[in-house]
């Protein structure tokens, strides 16, 4: 059972042909080219494929496609503007943060809409946003620091 | 070739109709996905062994039974609203904080901002966190279906692992819970801190009046084929004066009320012992008894 799925990544208006089982994930990075956000595990588990589905995190290996009819994603390719990196991508740069890099454009997702609607959060509340996001090469006190020096205003958002 | 359809009804109606017509297949009520939706993947990743029946993937995202609201003392819960939406409510946070306990420990922001309250109930794992909480909350669910609404108490709901009594076409619609006068903890032991399933989860109710415990409720999930009231532990509190002695005595007997397994997470064994643990937490910290005891 195809259909024509209709919505926007990144501010752009796409349309591609889907089936019942296809997830938002396999959408993005198979059939339209997106590919920051990764198949880590295909169930829910590690995050590397979170992106933000109308201003909130998502796992989008957990969002049927037909879902998002209508709806605006939004994924580390829409966050660059001119040119210039976004804030929290300077911070985990900065910082050292990404070393594999396989689970970075999870937690840019993960913590740019958590900051978008928390700007003042604690260092535990840092974490608790993130816990959703595994990092094998165990990268999560850098992480971490980076987004405290973004909530500390060392990189205005 | 396994076959695949959705469907998006946009109203009750269109549901009913939907599940007329393909009864004799495999249908599939999602809401939010996040349990059903790793299920899927899992399946489709493997060689397909026979025959199997078309499914039908219902999504119930349009229906309209979202949003958190006080009526005449009892706050009503859409079954579709969302974790984040539950645990950001005002209401929720004032009137029920073990709700909002349980939920902080159910999952992270990018699960809670799509999974909803009614997926984690309906999905029916003996492990689930909102379970016990609205048990001894004495929580009622709405259960839709073509000749209307029945209201069911929560501790009726449930059959064993992954079932419930909603028949074919039936789909939760809200739960209500009347404003008790006393107040809840809900403690969980996951394997680790975050994003994990419960090895046990407890929820205790107590309401004290002038020392005196009045009512008592107690829950604990993951220990069972279901969720389970601890009927033999409460009797044991039910009037009896408040201390830390009497606490313990009653959540050393929660092994009586539990019927644990073996498995993936821990052994029966374990749980009988760490349950004990759990609840005796969970009732020292409903009745604002510092848990160090």
């Amino acid at each position: 059972m195809s259909e024509i799925l209709k919505f926007n990544v990144n501010g752009f208006p796409v349309e591609v042909i889907v089936q019942p089982t296809d997830t938002l994930l396999s959408v993005l990075r198979d059939k339209l080219n997106v590919v920051s956000p990764k198949c880590g595990c295909n169930h829910g588990d590690c995050g590397a494929c979170t992106v933000l589905l109308e201003d909130e995190a998502v796992k989008s290996c957990l969002v049927l496609a037909m879902t998002v009819v209508g709806k605006n994603v939004l994924t580390v390719e829409g966050l660059m503007k001119n040119g210039e990196m976004h804030p929290i991508q300077k911070a985990f740069q900065d910082y050292g943060a990404p070393q594999c890099g396989a689970c970075t454009p999870g937690m840019v997702m993960a913590a740019k809409a958590f900051l978008d609607k928390n700007p003042n959060p604690t260092v535990e509340e840092v974490k608790e946003a993130l816990s959703g996001n595994l990092c094998r090469c165990a990268g999560y006190k850098k992480y971490t620091e980076a987004l405290m020096a973004v909530v500390n205003g060392e990189y205005p958002l | 070739m396994r076959k695949f359809f959705y469907h998006a009804p946009s109203s009750l109606w269109e549901m009913f109709a939907i599940v007329d017509e393909f009864r004799s297949e495999d249908l599939k009520l999602v809401a939010g996905g996040t349990d059903y939706v790793p299920r899927l993947n899992r399946m489709l990743s493997q060689i397909p062994t026979g025959e199997e029946k078309p499914t039908h993937i219902i999504y119930l995202g349009k229906l309209d039974f979202k949003g958190i609201r006080e009526v005449d003392g009892c706050v009503h819960i859409g079954a579709l609203t969302t974790l984040s939406v539950v645990e950001s409510s005002k209401l929720i946070q004032e009137k029920f904080p073990v709700l909002i306990q349980a939920i902080k420990s159910l999952a992270g922001i990018s699960v809670k901002s799509i999974a909803t309250i009614g997926g984690n109930i309906c999905n029916a794992s003996p492990a689930a966190d909102t379970v016990t909480p609205l048990m001894v909350l004495s929580a009622t669910l709405v259960v839709s279906g073509k000749e209307g609404d029945r209201n069911v108490p929560i501790e009726k709901f449930f059959k064993g692992p992954g079932k419930t009594v909603l028949e074919v076409g039936e789909v939760l619609k809200e739960i209500i819970i009347k404003i008790p006068s006393g107040s809840a903890a809900f403690m969980k032991l996951g394997r680790r801190k975050a994003e994990t399933l419960s090895v046990v989860n407890a929820s205790a109710y107590v309401d004290v009046v002038d020392g005196i415990i009045k009512e008592v409720r107690m829950a604990a999930g993951a220990v069972a084929p279901t969720p389970v009231r601890c009927t033999k532990a409460e009797e044991m509190l039910r009037g009896k004066s408040l201390s830390t002695e009497v606490i313990k005595e009653a959540a050393n007997n929660i092994p009586a009320d539990i019927s644990p397994i073996d498995d993936l997470r821990a052994s029966a064994w374990y749980r009988n012992r760490v349950s004990t643990v759990m609840m005796k937490r969970a009732l020292l910290s409903a009745c604002h008894l510092n848990i160090e005891e």
